[in-house]
This record gives C-alpha cells, structure tokens and sequence, in this order.
C-alpha cells in the first residue's frame, strides 16, 4: 500500500507541478464556433418543438446535490425514462446538500468538476469567469433553440443582461420565470385578528396598528417576534421591507448597491434615505415594544415556539413554513389560525419583488472540447428549457406518475403523493420516481411552477401577479481587478451595516447619528466602492450601447 | 540501544577543527549503524509526513501569486506582497487579530488548569464505581454537536431564559445576553469550559497511572499529608504531560473555535466577538479569495509557529522537560 | 510476552490496598472528601442535564419540543423518529461505512503514531530534534484544500476508505502526548531487555507496549472519536451517498435546512425541514456507540499501575 502510494506521489508532484504551467485558456473567438469536431450524437434539425433525441447513446457526468429528503436512487423512473427518450445517461456525482457550494467551489478550483454543474445561483457563477474554467455558454445560444425563445416570448432580456459579465458575456444558464413567484411575507395570526375586530394589514403602517391593537388586548406579549435571523439578523424581515422602500435588498439577501431610476444611477444601499425610514420604522416597533427585540439574534426555533405559546401573533413565513411549522406548532391550540398575509405595501408601492431568474447551471469550459458537446447543450437545452423537458423533470411520465384531465390539464395519479396533494397514497413522486427533483424541475409558465401550490397559496400568488415587478437594475460587471477590490472592501461595509442597522433598530444608537454613521461607511471606502460600480456600470452601458 | 552515550561519540572538536563534514558524517554513520532498527521505525510516518503534509504546502505560493478559481492550483503570476500589505493595512484585521488574541488567551488561562484540577478531584476518589461514573458523565459535553452546543446557550441565556430568570429573581433587569458585546467573552469561554474540561482530563489521569506507589509511600514515611503527596508527588510525576499540552495549547492559541464563534456572534458583538477566522470566512464566503486567505493563513501558522518555540524553551529552561 | 507478564502479575495489586486502607485520615483530608464529592456531583448535574435532555427530547412529540415544554423526561411519547430513521437503509449502509472507517483509520493512526513517538522519545538519538521538528512544523503550516484534493485525487484514493485513513494518519497532538508518556517510563526495563538480547522491534512490542496501555487505550480513544465524528474528508473525496458515512448523512438531515434557507429565494421543493426531534434524535443515535465502547477502554486507565515492575 505505502510503496504504491510513494509511486503515486511522485505522480503526484508531477502533475502539481505541471499545473503550474497551464495558464487561463486562450479564447479564439473565430475558432469557438467551429463545431464540426463537436457533433458526434447531436440531432441536425433541432428546434422548438423537437423531442431531443442524441443519435447515439451519451452520457454526461453531472453534479448532483443530493437531497435528504428524496435521496438519489440508481432505479428511479426519471433516469430510465430520461435515457429512452433523449439517449442520454447523467453520471451523477452525489454532494450532500448541507454542502453542496463548497464542493463545487473546490471541485472546479481543483479542475475537476463534471460536465454540468446545476443549482447554481445568479451570481454565484462570477468568481470563476475570469479563470476561463465555465464556459460562456451566450456563445452557444444558437444550439438552444428554447432557451432563446423564452427569453424573447417571456421578454427576459433585462433579466438576463444583469448576468453578463464584462466581456457582455453570460455564464450561467439560469433557470427562467415567465411570472415572478415571491414567496416570503408574513404569518399573522388570523384568529387573534378577528377577535380584535382587525382588518388583515395591506401596508407596513396597517401593520404597525394592528400590532399596536393587539399589545392593547396583550400587554403582556410582544405581538411581533421574527425568526430566520441566523446567521444573518433579520433575514427576511429586513428584505421584505426593504424591497417594499424600493431598494434592491437588505437581511439575507444582503446588497450593497441599489438602483435609483428617477436619477439614473446606484447608491450605497444602507446609506439611502429609504433605509434609513425603514430602520425608523422597525424602532418604533421596538420601542413602543411592538417588535421582540430578540428577533434579531435569536435561533428559529425560540422564535417558534414564542408563535406556539402565543407569546406572539406575527411571524416571518414562506408557503411550506405555514404548512410544515406554525400550524403543527399551534395544534394544540384549537382556536389558533394562521395564515401568510400578501407582502404587505410600503411607499415603492404594490410591486412583486421577486426575481425572474432562478438558479441554474454551468457548464464547465472543458465540455467544448467533447465531441458530444453540440447533442449535450441540445440535451441541456431540451430538459431545461422545453415546455416537453420540464413538464417531464416536473410531472413524470403520463399513465404512470400523472393522468390528464379532458383539457389536457395534468394530475397527479392516484397512487402517488407529492407535498400530501394524494395523502395516503402509497408512492412518492420524489422519492420513489425521482421526479420534482430540486436539480431538474425548476422555472417555466406559471401553471408548472404553481401547479402543486395549496388554494390557499395560490390566492397569494393571484395578489402578487398583480402588483407591479420590481425595475431590473442596469447590468455593472466588474474585471477581475475590479472584483477582488470590491470584494475586499465588501465584507467590512457589510459588516457595519448590519451593526449599525441593529443598533438603530434596537434604540441603542440615536438617529441623531446618522451621519457620524455615513462618515463611519466612508471610512470603509464606500465612495471608492461606490465609484467603481459606477465606472463598471459605464463600461457596460458604453459599450453594449 | 541506549548503553553507549557521550563516551564514545563526538569528540573531535578538541582534537582537529578540520573536518567537521566528515565529522558529522561519521557519527551520522555511527548513528545509523547502531539505531537502524529505531530510525526505520520513523519511514512510514515520514513518509506520510512529506506526502500529505509537506507537498500540499507547496499551494502557498498562492499567497503571493493571483489564484483564480478554477485556474491553475499555484496561481496565475507573482504578485509579491501585495496580500499581505492589503492585510496589514487592513483595520478590521487587526481588530480581529486583537480579538482572537484575548479570546484565546482567555480560553488558555481557563481551558489549561480546570483540567488538570478535575484530573486531580477525580483522583482523590476512593469508590471505582463512582469515579467511573464522574469520569463517563463528564466526557458527554464533548460528544455534543456545536450546533446543539450553541442552542442551548441561547436557549439559556434568552430574556427569559434561565439565566435572566435568576436575574430577575435577584431584583435585576434582564440583560440581552447574546446583544451584549462585553458579555461574549465570558458566554464563550464559560461555554467552552464546559465542553472541554472533562475530556481534557483522560490525558492527566492516564498519565496519573504512571505514577510509581513507591513515592507516595515515601512521602507518607517523610510525614506529608495529602495535600503534600500531591503537591511532592503527584503533579511532578504528571508533568511531562502538563507541559506537553501547556506548549501545545500555545501554539493553538490563534485556532479558537470557529464554528462556536460563527453560532454565537451577531453583528452587534462583532466588536469582541469576530476573530480572524471568522473574518476569513466572511470575506471568503463573499469573495472566494484564496489569496489573501492564504496570506493570512501564513501569518497566523508563523505566529503559531514562534510561539510554541517560545513556550518549548522557556519550559526546556525553566523546568527542564520539553517537546523536544 | 512472557517475560513481562510473569513480571507483571505478582506487584499488579499489593501496592494499592496499601495506600487505600492503610493510613488513617485526618480531618482537614475528611472534609475535603466530602467538598470533592459535592463539586463532583455539581460536575455531573451541569453536564448530564442537557444530555438527559437530548434523550427526552428524541423521545418527545414535536409540538411539545416547539413548546419549550421538555426538560427530563419525554412528553407526549414516541419511538416514530428512530423508526423513521432506523428504516431508511441508506442510514444502515451509512452507519456500517462509519464503523468500518473508524476502525480501519484508528488502526493505521495507532500503529504509525506509536511508531513515531516511540523514536521521539528516545533522547539520545541523533536527528531527533529534526524528527520533532518535522511534525510540529505542521501543525501549524498546512496545504490548502484545493491542493490537498488534488494530491488525494492524483494518487487515487478517491472512493476509498484510505482517502479518509491515510491523510490524517497522525495527529500531531496525539504524537507528542504519546511521545511525552513514553519518555516518562523507566528506561531500566528496556535496558535489561536490550541485555536479554532483544532487539528494538522486540522491546517496543514486547516490553513498551504492554506498560503503556493507558497511553494507547486513550489513543484509540481519541481517534476513533474523531474519525467517527468526522464529516469533512468524507464528504471531499467520496462522490457516491453509499460511501458516506453516517456523519455526512446526518450533517445533511440537520444542516441542510439552515444552508437552504439562507438562500432566501428557492425551490419549494427543497425546503427541508429539520425536525426537533430529528436532530435529537440522530445525536442520540451517534453519540450511543462510543459511550457503550468507553466502559471498556477505561478499564484499561485504571490498571495501569505495573511500574511497581521496575523496582521490584
């Protein structure tokens, strides 16, 4: 064993050693288009419509993030099926999901990541553009035929121009919503509100007297104690909100700049005039003893059961937290209702923050030089972006996991159960099928996306489509150089914000200090962060007009 | 193997200065010749030694050459010290380096001692069942997931919690514990105590095995009490150990506990509670820069690294036992 | 072997009955029994709460968990969460893969430690200093992970339990500890093996080895510990879910919901949700074995007392 190993190693140096030497790919774009070499197993007239078939078996190694609730299964339908109608067998290698991004990172450092690298979200593909080791997969949009053709019908063209890099390139092929799907809101006690006479709260200032009645009715109670605040404090409460004040986002979906449209161009996100109204706002929640103070720094679970004893009415909440959570929470409280209220209004007005752009894949460069690369972005191409790929990767096979009503309206099978749709039903659509799998089934019309939403979601879904989507934000793609500047300062701006945002919010700093706050972000170059988004933002705009 | 010693050995330095090369090859020959068996003791693990920890290393260069994800392992081109100067010149970075420091000094002055007093109550046990019985009990805490370590601090140390409840009960006004960034320091190292005292004495009482009953004997003969046989006996006999895992726990001084800290902080205790690793990780989690990761990265194994050399010749000095 | 056996068993017990009855007490000895037996009973209150917790909380209903209403003993009791996970056969393969890890990199430390700080504590051997040096030195400059795996990758371990024994071979802390216990035995025994004619090999199997039973029973104690918990190696090098270890599996039930929730905007189909219960129940569940194997390896700390050896 020990000797083998020896021999190894010095294998080994060798090749670290030669590492060394290979230098970031060369880009010719002349030679990026000759596909001629690449072909073997590609379909010729491929198009919309097409049911992708290679013309030879292929299979294409795949990075798979393995989910503890429907663990990968080799027997699974959705494989079998897969390879009969497209010829093509995915090779996964399995990650755990718990961390599923740090093995990818380390993978594609390594220069050993598999072919097809999904659940990657938008943004998370940048650090490794300027490397060269993900392909620029916008040079290849002509071998996607759907993927094109929902960018146009569904009119994703902003969307997409936000994931160009600085060579107007994009990365990532994300996954596309032809309607906004926001999920996160509030959860209110609905029982407590009818016995107080309320009105369930439309704007952030119905909210605050809502919470103000029920503190009358319950001294003793803070009416509002949020969760989801680790490791970030205020992780959904400090989003919605800012989203409501018409910034690009606060909490966990921390970002430093925002887009002011009326003047046309970014501010430093916690240093806005609407961000500081919103922490206003939150204090005079705490002060008056509205908001729990501990909503910022203590774990999901103390928040939880604070809603369970009703030592508390109001709550952060997604579809699955009401459902999975708070009901079950409260069952031993027979009078308890809850329910997630529309997010409620602040002054940018009824708008539906949500993204359109999901997370999707990357391919790694390496794949060009496959000579199955042109079956394998057609394969790519058909899975994820055809309506025939995803109502598949969603649904299944019809007659087996699905039936279709007379309008042709897909339904689960009576023997098969997916988020207790079918309770009782002895099989699982994931877990035994391996379909609405989280890696495959992704994005698409509205119907897909919420066909196995509860009435009760899809009702809040009905008030989100109407309101207004968010101004997508002007791409502002920065060089390498750029980025490990910015990144640099990033993480101490970031920092004090999120200090000082809580320390307004919890009264422990005075508005008075606003600006002595200002003065402390400018000391953590915020205006030379605040310059280099602009002079990117430039760039860009100058030179793809 | 241990019977020749300085007598037949060197020597040549007061006959002729002249060769010393061949000097030393010589006695290295000698050396070889009579300790073979021992040294080929140490091949494998030197083996292991240079495979799995010395050639990895050799990716430190990124330090001080540009790593871009995903290409080239040893980075793109030199840099110099440009990481390193953006560290130093870093504020937040010696706030953190501040930080680790006092946390883990901290952690030294209470994580080090408890042990070897745990050790010594244990020892003073007269009933086997029992002192197994401690013995079993105190080891759990070590068992614990951090994430369930963390939780439960929280859960105690919440407005409601035990703690505040005590408070309360002692006419105070609840404190926000886990707001607080003068209360971190205490919250961590209490909760590491906890964690790590009752693991940290296997080492004494294995060691306590070793000691010869012979000497107690003796020092019973000489009229010491108890509290002399420990004092003349018991803790020279466990020493080595003592000084072993002092020196140790030096140089482990910078590595405090990442994954408690990333649980337990917030940003309103950032002012105590970040430390350097948590500041990489941040910055890492935000910017994947190896670079100046691993430029701390060194900084931080250098500081290590002076500091249990420092801590190995004081004791070699003072006390006379030593790492090496 | 027999040499020191026969040695051995004669002086094993006399000296201790000894110490134990043969001196009277004084006062001042007697309250400090009683002190020592109160702090010792503090000790085990503080540190058994919270597991006797963990133990009522797997056995509890969720909802009472989500009330903060389990202390000592379960609520609402049920057995549904260790069914739910005991009938998953991916935790069964998972938690036959720990065992066999754990044995297998325990076995390799074991041997390659001794060896190593055998040979370190002989201090009159030439090159020793640079032998240390060499160990210490790393525990404070490492590799990188990303040149770490790729080493791992390029010497084809991947996949296979040597990328988890094999790279954490030694831990230096254990060496040295090793290291400083050997030093502190006799060296009359060894020398009059090494006049019995015995070579190296035979005084360390034979002579070395069987008085240090304390010393490599806590070894065995402190890597099988680590590797049974371990996650991190595991989870780098091996691509298939029926070669992860239970750790991984677990890491990804109880750690997969906070990671995914962080992200803010996903998928509904993976929110996961890690129950209370769940996570009780999993620490219970891989926490037990080594609790159960400790009994036995602690025998061996207390009967470690056959220096008498020497001088008798």
């Amino acid at each position: 064993m020990f000797r083998r190993s020896w021999r190894h190693a010095a294998a080994a140096t060798a090749a670290l050693l030669a590492l060394t030497s290979i230098t970031a790919c060369s880009d010719d774009p002349a030679e990026s288009q000759d596909l001629s070499e690449n072909r073997a197993g590609a379909m010729d007239g491929y198009a919309v419509g097409t049911q992708f078939k290679a013309t030879e078996p292929v299979s294409f190694p795949i990075l798979y993030n393995n989910h503890p609730n429907y663990p990968l299964k080799n027997d699974w339908l959705f494989w079998s099926e897969l390879k009969s109608r497209t010829n093509v067998t995915l090779e996964p290698v399995a990650v755990p999901l718990s961390d599923y991004e740090q093995k990818r990172s380390l993978l594609i450092g390594a220069g050993d990541a598999p072919l097809l690298l999904p659940k990657t979200y938008p943004s998370q593909e940048e650090p490794y553009v300027s490397s060269g080791a993900i392909l620029p997969v916008s040079d290849y949009l002509n071998l996607m035929p759907n993927l094109s053709d929902k960018i146009e019908k569904w009119n994703l063209g902003p969307e997409i121009d936000t994931r160009r890099q600085d060579d107007g390139k994009f990365y990532l092929l994300p996954g596309l919503h032809e309607k906004a799907w926001h999920d996160y809101s509030l959860a209110v006690r609905t029982d407590i509100l009818e016995e107080l006479n309320l009105e369930v709260p439309k704007t952030w200032d119905d909210l605050y007297l809502v919470l103000k009645a029920m503190k009358a009715a319950y001294p003793d109670v803070y009416p509002f104690s949020d969760r989801f605040s680790q490791p970030n404090p205020g992780g959904n409460l400090l989003n919605i909100l800012a989203f409501s004040y018409g910034l690009q986002g606060a909490g966990w979906n921390f970002q430093h700049t925002s887009w002011n449209a009326q003047a046309q161009k970014f501010e430093y996100t916690g240093a806005t005039e609407q961000y500081k109204q919103m922490l206003q706002y939150l204090n005079k929640l705490v002060s008056e003893k509205l908001l729990d103070p501990e909503s910022f720094t203590q774990t999901d679970d103390k928040a939880r059961q604070k809603l369970a004893n009703s030592q508390s009415f109001v709550i952060s909440a997604n579809a699955q937290a009401v459902v999975n959570d708070y009901r079950p929470d409260l069952s031993r409280n027979p009078d308890a209702k809850i329910a997630k209220i529309p997010l409620p209004i602040g002054p940018a007005g009824e708008i539906n923050p949500a993204d359109r752009l999901e997370n999707g894949l990357m391919i790694s460069s390496k794949a060009r030089d496959s000579k199955n690369f042109v079956a394998m972005m057609q394969f790519v191409d058909w899975l994820f972006y055809s309506d025939e790929g995803q109502e598949f990767a969603k649904w299944g096979v019809e007659g087996q996991t699905f039936v279709r009503d007379a309008a042709g309206k897909p339904t689960l099978a009576p023997d098969v159960d997916i988020i207790g749709l079918n309770p009782g039903a002895p099989k699982h659509l994931q877990k035994d099928f391996g379909f609405y799998n989280g890696v495959f089934a992704y994005g698409g019309k509205p119907e897909l996306v919420q066909a196995f939403f509860s009435e009760e979601e899809q009702q809040f879904q009905e008030v989100m489509n109407a309101r207004a989507p968010r101004v997508v934000p002007p791409p502002h793609p920065f060089t390498d150089e750029e980025r490990e500047q910015v990144s640099l300062w990033a993480t101490p701006l970031r920092d004090h914000v999120y200090q000082a945002t809580l320390q307004f919010i919890l009264g422990q700093r005075d508005f008075a200090q606003w600006d002595a706050y200002l003065a402390e972000l400018k000391s953590k170059n915020m205006d030379s962060y605040m310059e280099t988004v602009t002079k990117a933002y430039e760039r860009f705009r100058d030179k793809n007009n | 193997m241990s019977a020749p010693t300085t007598a037949t050995s060197p020597a040549p330095d007061t006959t002729t200065p002249a060769p010393p090369v061949r000097a030393r090859s010589q006695s290295w020959r000698r050396a070889l010749r009579r300790d073979w068996q021992l040294y080929s003791l140490a091949i494998l693990p030197l083996l292991f030694f240079l495979i799995f920890r010395y050639l990895p290393m050799l990716g430190n260069v990124i330090a001080f050459r540009r790593f871009q994800p995903g290409g080239s392992i040893f980075g793109e081109y030199w840099v110099g010290l440009r990481y390193v100067k953006m560290f130093l010149n870093d504020p937040t970075f010696w706030n953190v380096f501040n930080n680790t420091l006092i946390l883990g000094g901290l952690t030294l002055l209470f994580c080090f001692p408890l042990p070897i007093i745990l050790a010594l109550l244990l020892n003073e046990v007269r009933t086997r069942r029992l002192k197994q019985f401690v013995q079993s009990v105190s080891y759990l805490p070590h068992f614990l997931s951090i994430v369930i370590v963390a939780a439960m601090v929280m859960q105690l140390l919440s407005m409601d919690g035990t703690v505040n409840q005590l408070v309360k009960a002692g006419d105070g006004e609840a404190i926000p514990f886990l707001q607080r960034p003068e209360w971190f320091r205490t919250i961590y190292v209490s909760s590491e105590v906890w964690q790590t005292v009752g693991w940290g004495t296997i080492l004494y009482l294995a060691a306590l095995t070793t000691i010869d009953e012979d000497l107690y004997e003796a020092a019973r003969i000489d009229g010491a009490n108890r509290w002399r046989q420990t004092w003349h006996v018991t803790l020279p006999g466990i020493r080595p150990t003592m000084v072993t895992l002092l020196i140790l726990n030096i140089g482990a001084f910078m590595a405090v506990g990442f994954e408690k800290i990333l649980l337990l902080y917030n940003p309103l205790t950032y002012p105590t509670a970040d430390v350097i690793s948590t500041y990489l990780f941040r910055m890492g989690f935000a910017s994947s820069n190896f670079s100046y990761a691993a430029a701390i990265g060194l900084f931080e194994a250098l500081i290590g690294l002076i500091l249990v050399m420092s801590a190995n010749l004081i004791a070699r000095r003072t006390v006379g036992t030593s790492l090496w | 072997m027999v040499t020191v056996e026969a040695a051995e068993r004669p002086t094993e017990t006399p000296p201790r009955p000894r110490r134990r009855r043969g001196i009277q007490e004084t006062r001042g000895y007697r309250v400090f029994q009683v002190a020592n037996g109160i702090i010792l009973t503090l000790v085990v209150i503080v540190t058994l709460y919270p597991f006797v917790n963990i133990v009522a909380r797997s056995m509890s209903d969720e909802a009472y968990i989500i009330a903060g209403q389990v202390n000592l003993v379960p609520r609402g009791f049920t057995v549904d969460t260790y069914q739910l996970l005991m009938s998953d056969s991916l935790f069964w393969t998972n938690y036959r893969n720990t065992v066999f890890y754990t044995v297998t990199a325990t076995v390799v430390s074991i041997v390659m430690t001794t060896c190593y700080a055998y040979v370190l504590s002989k201090k009159q051997l030439k090159g020793r200093g640079a032998l240390v040096g060499i160990a210490v030195f790393t525990m404070f400059f490492s590799g990188g992970l990303i040149p770490n795996y790729v080493l791992v990758t390029s010497l084809g371990l991947k996949n296979s339990v040597w990328a988890i024994a094999l790279p954490n071979a030694i831990n230096v802390f254990n060496l040295l500890v090793m290291k400083a216990f050997f030093e502190s035995l006799p060296v009359e025994l060894e020398e009059a093996a090494a006049v019995d004619g015995l070579n190296t090999y035979g005084i360390l199997l034979r002579i070395v080895l069987p008085l240090s039973k304390a010393i490599v029973a806590t070894m065995v104690l402190f890597y099988a510990v680590a590797f049974w918990n371990s996650w991190f190696a595991a989870f780098l090098y091996m691509d298939r879910q029926e070669l992860w270890p239970v750790t991984v599996y677990l890491r990804n039930l109880i750690a997969g919901a906070t990671g995914a929730e962080n992200v803010g905007a996903i998928a509904a189909a993976d929110e996961v949700q890690a129950e209370a219960t769940l996570k009780a129940v999993t620490i219970v569940l891989t926490t037990l074995p080594i609790l159960l194997v400790y009994p036995f390896v602690q025998r061996y700390f207390v009967r470690g007392i056959m220096l008498g050896a020497v001088k008798g």
